[in-house]
């Protein structure tokens, strides 16, 4: 059984891995799960196997870190056998309720939250947010993201950024609720057809917006448009980059004294995936008072906080400790009182860590425009 | 086994606010997202689970607009082989009674082994359509259904969920009507790919006219019941409301509960 | 001739609620119409029953049959098409039941009259029959009026109101059974009881209770703790044990237990009628809901507007330090 009339062999050029382990040897899930991702690339190369495979418990522990697309030598992308042997499952639409739910939801209201559409901006009440248009130019096109523009834990982040650019004047305008979801779990769960559905649509819908970039404030949404979307007419960067030139001009003034530590965790889809580092680290060595630690497991080799691969709706069924509490336990280690993180489902994820080991009263876990919400003038 | 599950597309005001529009007999829906009443969703699963052994045919009916095509469509990607959607603006739909002569017009003169719909819409919760259906078919049915057995000979074994969990189990003659309660399965999910093949499936759009049904018959005119007006209950709260930040809140709820012999 | 006939409701030797609750309305009902309340019960070796609600003061017709020694919608049907025709009420009501749903709706098609079904209450304004019921979650109440018709036929929800209190003794009548016969297309084989834990939470004294706001089960430890510290059992809405979450014998709601303990925590549970049902027997109810309009704040006698895992740790830190 094969998708697309293409065998897996050929889909995902099984036939160029050379069976190193550099794969396994680096995917940060297996620690936790029974996850042997060479293994996999080996064995879906038989046709036959296929459906036993899919069924396999361990295909949905994949957070599609892709650190074993970063190590691999030939450049293949072995996560992919396991998403595509996911898609077996939607096809047969015998998934987990809640992903159904969630799918489900991208297709009808273009969110996996569950959230009516309309509801969408509703983070944007009380500021004074420039609207974009299809025939405005504008040189700043700003999409928000399903979770941040839904979940009111993450909302600071478009809320934050708003003040900032109105302040420092910059040219800006932000999508309304027409705006949907850019697929990234929807490709890392495996519904093929709603993320090719959504690629058409979204490419269309965002190319008829004159800008000069699009600007995220997600970087799954990033590194999903630059990976996935050949056609989109703009250029595509996240929102620490942009940021990232305002701190260089000079265009953020800041306020206050933090007078703590801070340690960044590189995001999977901002780091590894989108080969962004530096910018984020600029803008929190430049909040006055903050003191910038570093992971031993940092940059290209930070540690996944399960947040993405679809884990937002896939229970893992092992019992080990999550990757999250390890990221929390290592940063009470250094001595961190912030656990500093550019990316939703990181803020989600590790917050939920910290909560569950009770270190509350001692840490705390901000996306990095929660901080410069803080000590940023607006 | 040929069966027809009947569909309804309705608002989810789970979490939405509801407003009455100044007429004070509809509400602003501009904000409502639509989708298939959730019992009705367990009856498409009902009905392709059935269909899956015993083999047959399962056709969706349902009333509603274009936008509801693709809550049809989904049923129809889940394994439902073709649909008839009514669309007739003289239909009065607050009035279940003449909902079901309707649907009963839609399906009365075919062969049939089952009619399946959700026992109640999560809109308005009448929980009388599909009892009033079987009556307008002639036909037995049962209602509020957790569990449903296909036996040998023309019945069904219908295990009615009655309050507090106890099941009254009853066997009906077929043909007939099945209400169906939620949490009878679990609900397939419908695939984009499937979603698109199943465009290939018919879907018939139709007017009363089309099915034979006199819109003298199921309209307001025809109706024994009217719509007077709709308003927004008071909330009426007696409750003590606990103020502070979250670790205040809790910690005061705390102590009402040990000082005043609670726990 | 504006006679209010009450069709009583029972189960297994017991007459249910909603029966005495119909008759906190149905006096006035039958006052206002000018006419007479009769409360019918249908069963078999019913007699402790028909006794029983005849002590609320209204006169009770009994058809009491071996045909009828279980519930069965079909011959319920027939029995009422024929007492609709012979003494020609004004108004017909029996609760909104799975027992009432099963065959109001028939008989309103049979008979061509009209039916308004999940009634919370009732109102007969210058000759008009008027009945509230509720619409979009229970958010909307929609005022329904009754045209003109020989008899109107109503379902009443179970819980929208409080039962009277006993009064004088009302005469009980025999009636013979206008169906003789037994139908063979609708069988009642048995009842199987809802499957009982180690926990009959009927019986709990202090419930804690979630509901869709617990997320995923990988929340409960939390609510464990919570009930350990206060010797709780748990229950949950039908939200949570449809999810799974949540064992079904512990649902509380119309279609799961009714429950009535000196305290009911109810934790991300939005306070959906069926649940309210369920639970309208708790002393005092706390509630716990980030929704401010959640209509479980109607009946809770303390509230906190905020996610519960913000406050469920520290509510159990603090109930295990108080209690020492």
């Amino acid at each position: 059984m094969s998708t697309e009339c293409q065998t897996f062999t050929e889909k995902y050029d099984l036939l160029g891995c050379i069976q190193c382990g550099r794969c396994t040897g680096g995917c940060p899930v297996t620690v936790r799960a029974n996850l042997n991702v060479r293994r996999f690339v080996v064995d879906a190369s038989y046709e036959d196997k296929l459906e036993e495979l899919a069924k396999l418990a361990e295909i949905w522990d994949c957070t599609a870190c892709h650190t074993c697309a970063v190590r691999c030598p030939k450049g293949l992308k072995p996560l992919e056998v396991l998403l595509g042997l996911r898609a077996m499952i939607i096809e047969s639409g015998k998934v987990e309720p809640t992903v159904r739910d969630a799918l489900q939801s991208v297709l009808l209201e273009g969110n996996p939250w569950e959230k009516s559409r309309a509801a969408r901006s509703d983070w944007m009440e009380g500021l004074d947010v420039k609207i974009a248009e299809p025939g405005v130019a504008v040189e700043n096109l700003f999409f928000v993201c399903c979770t941040i523009a839904y979940d009111p834990r993450v909302q600071a982040t478009a809320k934050n950024i708003v003040k900032i650019l109105n302040k420092a004047g910059v040219d800006y305008a932000f999508l309304d609720e027409s705006e949907s979801c850019c697929g990234s779990e929807v490709f890392t769960l495996g519904e093929e057809g709603l993320f090719e559905m959504l690629v058409e649509d979204n490419t269309e819908f965002l190319n008829e917006y004159q800008a000069k970039r699009i600007v995220t404030l997600s970087p799954h949404c990033f590194t999903t448009y630059n990976a996935h979307y050949p056609d989109l007419n703009k250029p595509v960067i996240h929102y620490t980059q942009l940021l990232d030139e305002m701190l260089k001009d000079g265009r953020l003034t800041w306020k206050g004294d933090l007078q703590k530590k801070i340690v960044f965790h590189d995001p999977c889809y901002l780091g590894k995936q989108g080969g962004v580092y530096d910018e984020p680290r600029q803008l929190l060595k430049n909040i006055p008072g903050a003191e910038l630690l570093e992971f031993e497991r940092r940059r290209e080799r930070s540690l996944c906080c399960e947040g993405g691969g679809g884990k937002m709706w896939v229970e893992s069924e092992s019992k080990k400790e999550r990757l999250a509490d390890t990221r929390i336990k290592d940063a009470k280690a250094l001595g961190a009182d912030i656990v500093a993180v550019a990316c939703p489902f990181c803020v989600l994820t590790l917050e939920d860590a910290m909560k569950g080991l009770g270190f509350e009263e001692e840490m705390r876990v901000a996306e990095i425009m929660e901080l410069l919400g803080e000590f940023v003038e607006v | 086994m040929k069966t027809f599950v009947c569909i309804k597309y309705v608002p989810d005001t789970s979490e939405a606010e509801v407003k009455v529009n100044p007429d004070g007999v509809t509400v602003d829906s501009s904000r409502f997202s639509f989708d298939i009443n959730d019992a009705d969703n367990y009856a498409v699963e009902e009905s392709v689970l059935i269909k899956e052994a015993e083999e047959g045919e399962v056709t969706v009916v349902s009333i509603g607009p274009k936008q509801s095509d693709v809550m049809i469509r989904m049923a129809m990607a889940k394994g439902c082989d073709q649909a008839v959607r009514i669309e007739d603006d003289r239909i009065a739909g607050y009035d279940p009674l003449m909902v079901a002569k309707v649907l009963a017009g839609a399906i009365k003169g075919q062969e049939f082994d089952l009619v399946l719909t959700g026992c109640m819409a999560s809109d308005d919760w009448h929980m009388s359509t599909g009892v009033a259906m079987a009556e307008e078919l002639g036909v037995n049915h049962a209602s509020m259904v957790k569990k449903l057995e296909v036996l040998d000979g023309g019945k069904v074994k219908a295990y009615r969920e009655l309050e507090g969990g106890l099941m009254e189990v009853v066997e009906v003659e077929l043909p007939a009507v099945i209400t169906i309660q939620t949490g009878i399965n679990e609900p397939r999910y419908a695939p984009i790919r499937g979603i698109r093949e199943a465009q290939k499936k018919e879907l018939k759009v139709v007017s009363l006219d089309d099915i034979g049904v006199d819109p003298a018959a199921v309209g307001p005119d025809a109706s024994q019941v009217i719509l007077e007006a709709l308003s927004i209950p008071e909330v009426v709260s007696a409750a003590e409301f606990i103020e502070g930040e979250p670790d205040e809140k809790a910690a005061k709820l705390a102590s009402i509960l040990v000082k005043g012999g609670l726990v | 001739m504006g006679n209010v006939l009450v069709l009583a409701e029972h189960r297994q030797g017991v007459l249910r609620d909603v029966s005495f609750e119909m008759l906190a309305v149905a006096p006035k009902l039958a006052a206002d119409m000018g006419g007479e309340l009769m409360v019918l019960l249908i069963g078999s070796g019913i007699d402790d029953l028909a006794q029983k609600i005849a002590g609320y003061g209204t006169k009770v017709m009994v058809i009491d049959d071996p045909l009828f020694e279980n519930f069965n919608a079909d011959k319920y049907q027939k029995v009422l098409s024929a007492l609709i025709d012979d003494l020609k009420p004004a108004l017909v009501m029996t609760g909104h039941t799975a027992q009432g749903v099963d065959f109001m709706p028939a008989l309103a098609v049979e008979k061509n009259l009209p039916l308004v079904a999940d009634v919370i209450g009732f109102d007969y304004v210058g000759g008009t029959l008027k009945a509230t019921r509720q619409l979009y979650s229970g958010k909307v109440n929609a005022t329904m009026a009754f045209k003109p018709a020989d008899t109107y036929l109503a379902t009443f929800r179970e819980g929208a109101v409080e039962a009277p209190e006993p009064s004088t003794a009302g005469a009980v009548e025999k009636l013979d059974s206008p169906l003789k016969e037994d139908l063979p297309y609708r069988k009642f084989i048995e009842y199987i009881e809802a499957e009982v834990g180690d926990v009959d939470i009927t019986q709990s004294d202090i419930l804690v209770s979630v509901g869709r706001g617990l997320k995923e089960d990988k929340n409960l430890p939390q609510i464990e703790e919570l009930a350990k510290a206060i010797k709780a059992d748990i229950a949950g809405s039908r939200a949570a044990t449809d999810a799974g979450w949540i064992p079904h014998d512990r649902q509380v709601g119309t279609s799961g237990k009714s429950v009535k303990p000196k305290l009911y925590i109810a934790m991300g549970i939005s306070g959906a009628f069926q649940h309210l049902a369920g639970m309208k027997g708790a002393k005092t109810v706390v509630a716990i809901n980030k929704d401010p309009e959640a209509p479980i704040f109607t009946v809770a006698d303390y509230a906190i507007v905020d996610d519960m895992f913000k406050i469920v740790p520290k509510l159990t830190e603090k109930l295990k330090e108080l209690k020492g």
